[in-house]
C-alpha cells in the first residue's frame, strides 16, 4: 500500500491531495490533516470561510504540538459513524475521483475529531463473528456529551419532566436519538407534539420564532444556541431521560489502523492539553459547559 | 481518454449526423407511443411505455438463437465502475446509453464506435444512496434527457452531446438525487426523485420537454400541497390526500419519504402515469402509526394534470423496507369472454398484485417467492394480514441500552424483487419475474452512533434461504397465480428481462452471463459471458434486416454494499463497464 503510494507519488509529482499516512510522513510533510464535520456549531463550521468551533481549536493544538499547519478536511456525514469512518478515515468516498489525475490517492483525515470513544463500539463484532471497525484506531477521549433540553420560560416554567411535552411542542433534529425517544417512549404520549427539524439551530430558531416550546439536542449543541441567542428567556432544563437509552456518551479520536502510531502520538498531546485545562478554556470560550470523559473522572487525576 | 475542460466534458464527432449512411429523424410523441411494434428503433425504457419489455422481433428465436454471438463490445472506460444498471436506446443507428457516476454515451450501432459522451460534474460533498448508478435516457425531438445524482435533468443535444437545457429538480443537499430514467408522455418529461433517510418528501414532476419548463409537481406524502404552471404562474393544484394528519401521526408527515426513485410506467389506455413509492420514514414504524400514505405505494397520476387517480398501497405502515416502487405493468387479459384492463406488479414485500388499472381495484395477488413471514396473505381488498410477531422492534425496547430482540423477515428488504424489471409476454401471457429468495435478521442496535451523537442504529444482516440458489427467474401466470417454470440462479438476480415472438426470455446475471431461456420451458438455450456482473435490462431491435440484442454489463448496485452472508457469495465477482450487442452471423 505504501508502495503504491509513493508510486503515485513519483510519477505524477505531489498533487496535495490528502491521504491518510504515517505519523513521520506527516510529520515531513509540514501539514496534518484534521477530520471535522462540516456546519456543525459549536464542534466545527465556518464563519466567513473561516474554520470555527471546538474540534478545529483542538486540532489547532495538535497541529502546534508538532510544529505543523493544520488543514481541515470537511466531513459530510453520511448514515452513521461506520460509513464516516469508511469515507474519511481508512478507505476513501467512492465519488472521490480525480478526473485529471486517475491514480490519486484519496482524500482522507489524518485525525478525524468527535469519534465516541466506546469500547463496546469498538470492539462490535458482525453475525460472522469479524470485528466491524478492524481498519480504525479509536483513541484519546476529551469530551462526555450528553442530552439537554432548552426552554421558552414564557410557555413553560420549568421542564422537570419530561412528561410536559405531552402538552408542549418540542423540536429535535430529524432521525436522532431524541427523535425516537420522544416518538417513541411511554407508549408514544409525546409522538404528536415533538416537531422535526433538519438540524438543531433550525429546532432553536424554530423556538424564538414561538412554534415549538423547547428543543432538545446535545448538551455543547443546547449551550451555544443559548450562548447566540443570549436572551434570559431561553432556559436549560433539569429534567432527566427515563429509559432512555444512551444517556451520555465520550468523545474522542479516530486514525487508520495502519498508522497507529500517529494515533499513540496525539493522545500524549490531547491527554496534555485536558490535564494543563486547555481544552476546558476551550469549551468556555464558546460558552459550552465541560465535562470530562469518563477515563479521566474514574482515574485520579 | 480525451481531455476534459469546463464543467462537463462533451467529445463530439460530427461525423454522428451520419452514422451507417441512416439519416437522423427526431424522436416524436407516436414514436414512443408505438415503441413496442416498431421494431427498428428503442425509444422508451420498458420498449413501450407500458414497460411490457416484449418485441415482436422473431429472427432470434428458440431455433436460430444458439448461433447468436457479440458483434462488437464497448467499454465505459475511465476509473469509473461500479454498478451499470441502464436500458439503452436506440434511434437511427445510434445508441445512447448511461453509466455509472451520471454518463452518458452515444455509439454508433453497427460498429460499437463511440461518437460522444457527457459526463456530469458532481458537486463534493454529494452523498447518494445505494451507489452511482444510472438506468439509462429518455429521447424526445432532438434530445437526449437524463437525471444526475446531484438531482437535475439534463438535457443534451443528441447530435453532439452538448447541453441543451439542465433544471434542478430537487437540492442535493437535502439529500435527493436521481437515478432511474426519465418518461416523455405527450411532450412532458417525467420525473421522481431518490432520497435516503434524510427526511426527504418523495415527488412526481412533469416539465416541458423541449425547454425544461416545469409543468407540474405531485408530492406523494399526504398533507403536502401539488402545484401545476398556468402561464407560467404557479398555481394551487391540490393537496396530496386532500389534508395532512389522517394516516400519519404528529409532524412526522412533514418529512414522510415515500421517493419515487424508479420512475414509473405510463398507460396509454387510460393515460395513466404509474409510478411507485419507496418506504415511509423514518425507518423504524413503531414511530409513526397509521397507514402512513402514500408511501409504499403505486400511483395513478393524470399526466396532463399531476392529480392523483386512484392510489394501491402494497405495505401499509411498512416495518421492513419494502419500497412500493417496483414498475406496475399494464396488460389485457380475457376472462369470461370480456377484455380485463389489468396491471401487474410484483412487489419488495414477496407479493405480486393484479389490479384493475382503470380504478386500481385489487383483482388478485399471490407470493412470488417461496417463503414470506412478515405477512400471513393478502385479504379481499389484498391489504396484508400482518404477523406482528416479525415486526422489527419498538425503539422503546432498548431502552435498557441492550440490543434489541431480533427478528427474521422474508424477504430481506432488499425485496422478492428489487428494481429490475420483469416483462409481460403477449404470445405466453406470462410474466418474467426476476426474483431473489432472502431473509433478513433485524434488531434495534444501540451501540451505534452518527454525527457525533449517541444514535439507535438499525441492525440487520441479509442472509439466503438456501445453500444452492438465491436469484430465480419465474415464469408467473398473472390469471391463476401459478408459476409455470423457474430458473435458479446463485448469487441474487438484480438485472431486468426481455422477452420477444422467438419465444425466448432473456436475462444477465451477477456471474456475468446473458442467458436466453425458451419461453414456455424455461429451458436454457444460450449464454455468453460478458466478463462483470450483469445489472442492466436487454433490449432488441432491427437494423439493415437483422435482429440484434444489447445489454450492459458492469457488476454493482445495492447488493455488493450490504454484507452478511450473500456478500460471501458475490465478493469474487468483478466491476466492469461496457455495452454487449449480438446478433446472428449472415448467412
Amino acid at each position: 500500500m505504501r508502495l503504491l503510494v509513493l508510486l503515485a507519488v513519483l510519477t505524477l509529482g505531489w498533487t496535495g491531495t490528502a491521504q491518510a499516512r504515517y505519523y513521520d510522513d506527516v510529520i515531513a510533510s509540514g501539514v496534518i490533516y484534521i477530520g471535522a464535520y462540516k456546519n456543525f456549531p459549536p464542534y466545527s463550521f465556518e464563519v466567513d470561510g473561516k474554520p470555527q468551533g471546538v474540534d478545529i481549536e483542538i486540532g489547532h493544538r495538535i497541529a502546534e504540538a508538532f510544529g505543523l499547519k493544520m488543514k481541515v478536511h470537511w466531513i459530510t456525514p453520511d448514515e452513521n459513524l461506520e460509513d464516516d469512518l469508511r469515507n474519511n478515515v481508512w478507505k476513501g468516498h467512492y465519488l472521490d475521483k480525480d478526473e485529471a489525475n486517475p491514480l490519486a490517492a484519496k482524500h482522507l483525515a489524518d485525525v478525524m475529531m468527535r469519534v465516541p470513544y466506546d469500547r463496546e463500539y469498538a470492539f462490535k463484532r458482525d453475525d460472522q463473528g469479524l470485528l466491524i471497525n478492524e481498519q480504525v484506531v479509536l483513541f484519546g477521549p476529551y469530551q462526555r456529551e450528553r442530552w439537554q433540553v432548552a426552554f421558552d420560560s414564557e410557555k413553560l416554567e420549568r421542564v422537570g419532566t419530561v412528561a410536559v411535552f405531552q402538552y408542549h411542542p418540542i423540536g429535535v433534529e430529524i432521525d436522532s436519538l431524541p427523535d425516537f425517544y420522544l416518538t417513541s417512549a411511554f407508549g408514544g404520549q409525546m409522538r404528536k407534539n415533538t416537531h422535526h427539524f433538519f438540524s438543531n439551530s433550525e429546532a432553536f430558531a424554530a423556538m424564538q420564532a414561538g412554534k415549538v416550546d423547547a428543543v432538545m439536542g446535545m448538551r455543547a449543541e443546547v449551550d451555544w444556541q443559548i450562548g447566540q441567542a443570549g436572551d434570559p428567556r431561553y432556559k436549560l432544563a433539569e429534567n432527566g431521560f427515563p429509559s432512555m437509552g444512551k444517556q451520555q456518551w465520550d468523545i474522542g479520536m479516530a486514525v487508520s489502523q495502519r498508522y497507529r502510531q500517529l494515533g499513540n502520538e496525539v493522545d500524549v498531546v490531547v491527554e496534555r492539553l485536558i490535564r494543563n485545562g486547555e481544552i476546558e478554556k476551550i469549551y468556555s470560550s464558546y460558552n459550552l459547559r465541560y465535562e470530562l470523559p469518563g477515563l479521566y473522572q474514574d482515574v485520579a487525576q | 481518454m480525451k481531455k476534459f475542460s469546463g464543467s462537463f466534458a462533451v467529445t463530439a464527432l460530427v461525423a454522428a449526423m451520419s452514422v451507417s449512411g441512416v439519416s437522423q429523424a427526431n424522436v416524436t410523441d407516436k414514436d414512443i407511443l408505438q415503441d413496442q411494434k416498431t421494431v427498428e428503433d428503442v425509444v422508451s425504457n420498458g420498449l413501450g411505455p407500458r414497460g411490457q419489455r416484449y418485441s415482436p422481433l422473431d429472427k432470434i428465436n428458440t431455433d436460430t438463437v444458439k448461433d447468436m454471438r457479440p458483434v462488437w463490445s464497448f467499454s465505459f472506460g475511465g476509473e469509473k465502475q461500479r454498478g451499470q444498471e441502464s436500458q439503452p436506446m436506440v434511434k437511427d443507428g445510434v445508441m445512447y446509453v448511461t453509466a455509472s457516476y451520471s454518463r452518458v454515451f452515444a455509439v454508433d450501432t453497427k460498429t460499437g464506435e463511440e461518437l460522444w459522451e457527457y459526463n456530469a460534474r458532481l458537486p463534493d460533498g454529494i452523498m447518494p444512496c445505494c451507489d452511482v448508478i444510472n438506468r439509462g435516457v429518455a429521447l424526445y425531438d432532438d434530445l437526449v434527457i437524463f437525471g444526475t445524482l446531484d438531482a437535475k435533468l439534463v438535457a443534451l443535444d443528441a447530435k453532439t452531446g452538448k447541453v441543451k437545457w439542465k433544471k434542478t429538480v430537487a437540492d442535493y443537499k437535502e439529500g435527493y438525487s436521481i437515478t432511474a430514467a426519465p418518461m416523455i408522455v405527450n411532450g412532458k418529461v417525467i420525473t421522481g426523485v431518490s432520497g435516503g433517510e434524510f427526511g426527504i418528501v418523495g415527488k412526481a414532476e412533469a416539465y416541458d420537454a423541449k425547454t425544461g419548463k416545469i409543468l407540474w409537481t405531485r408530492p406523494t406524502v399526504e398533507g403536502h400541497m401539488g402545484y401545476i404552471w398556468k402561464d407560467g404562474k404557479k398555481v394551487e393544484n391540490g393537496i396530496s390526500g386532500g389534508k395532512a394528519g389522517q394516516t400519519w401521526p404528529g409532524d412526522l408527515w412533514k418529512s414522510g419519504g415515500a421517493a419515487t426513485w424508479l420512475g414509473g410506467t405510463y398507460d396509454p389506455d387510460t393515460n395513466s402515469l404509474f409510478i411507485g413509492t419507496g418506504n415511509p420514514a423514518p425507518w423504524n414504524s413503531h414511530m409513526r402509526p397509521g397507514d402512513n400514505l402514500f408511501s409504499s405505494s403505486r400511483l395513478a397520476i393524470d399526466p396532463d394534470t399531476g392529480k392523483i387517480k386512484w392510489h394501491f398501497q402494497t405495505t401499509p405502515h411498512d416495518g421492513w423496507d419494502y419500497d412500493g416502487v417496483n414498475e406496475l405493468i399494464a396488460f389485457d387479459y380475457q376472462e369470461g369472454g370480456k377484455t380485463v384492463k389489468a396491471a401487474a406488479t410484483a412487489d419488495r414485500n414477496g407479493f405480486m398484485y393484479v389490479l384493475n388499472r382503470t380504478n386500481g381495484d385489487f383483482i388478485r395477488g399471490f407470493p412470488f417467492v417461496d417463503e414470506i413471514s412478515w405477512a400471513k396473505g393478502l385479504d379481499k381488498k389484498g391489504r396484508p394480514i400482518y404477523n406482528e410477531e416479525m415486526r422489527p422492534g419498538n425503539p422503546s425496547a432498548s431502552e435498557d441500552g441492550k440490543k434489541g430482540s431480533s427478528v427474521h423477515a422474508v424477504p430481506a428488504f432488499l425485496g422478492g424483487k428489487n428494481w429490475m424489471p420483469m416483462a409481460y409476454s403477449q404470445d405466453t401471457e406470462l410474466f418474467y419475474v426476476p426474483s431473489n429468495e432472502w431473509g433478513m435478521d433485524i434488531w434495534n442496535e444501540p451501540t451505534a452512533y452518527k454525527k457525533g451523537a449517541a444514535y439507535l442504529g438499525a441492525g440487520f444482516t441479509i442472509k439466503p434461504l438456501t445453500e444452492d440458489h438465491i436469484g430465480v427467474l419465474r415464469a408467473m401466470d398473472p390469471k391463476t397465480g401459478k408459476e409455470v417454470w423457474r430458473y435458479q440462479n446463485f448469487s441474487p438476480l438484480w438485472g431486468g428481462v426481455l422477452t420477444t415472438a422467438g419465444n425466448l426470455v432473456f436475462i444477465g446475471t451477477p456471474e456475468g452471463y446473458l442467458k436466453g431461456f425458451d419461453a414456455k420451458t424455461g429451458e436454457v438455450k444460450y449464454q455468453f459471458n460478458t466478463g462483470s456482473g450483469i445489472v442492466g435490462s436487454p433490449i432488441t431491435w432491427e437494423q439493415d434486416g437483422e435482429q440484434f440484442i444489447s445489454v450492459v454489463s458492469g457488476w454493482g448496485g445495492a447488493v455488493p454494499l450490504w454484507g452478511g452472508e450473500v456478500a460471501k457469495r458475490i465478493k469474487h465477482l468483478n466491476q466492469g463497464g461496457s455495452v454487449w450487442t449480438f446478433k446472428l452471423p449472415k448467412s
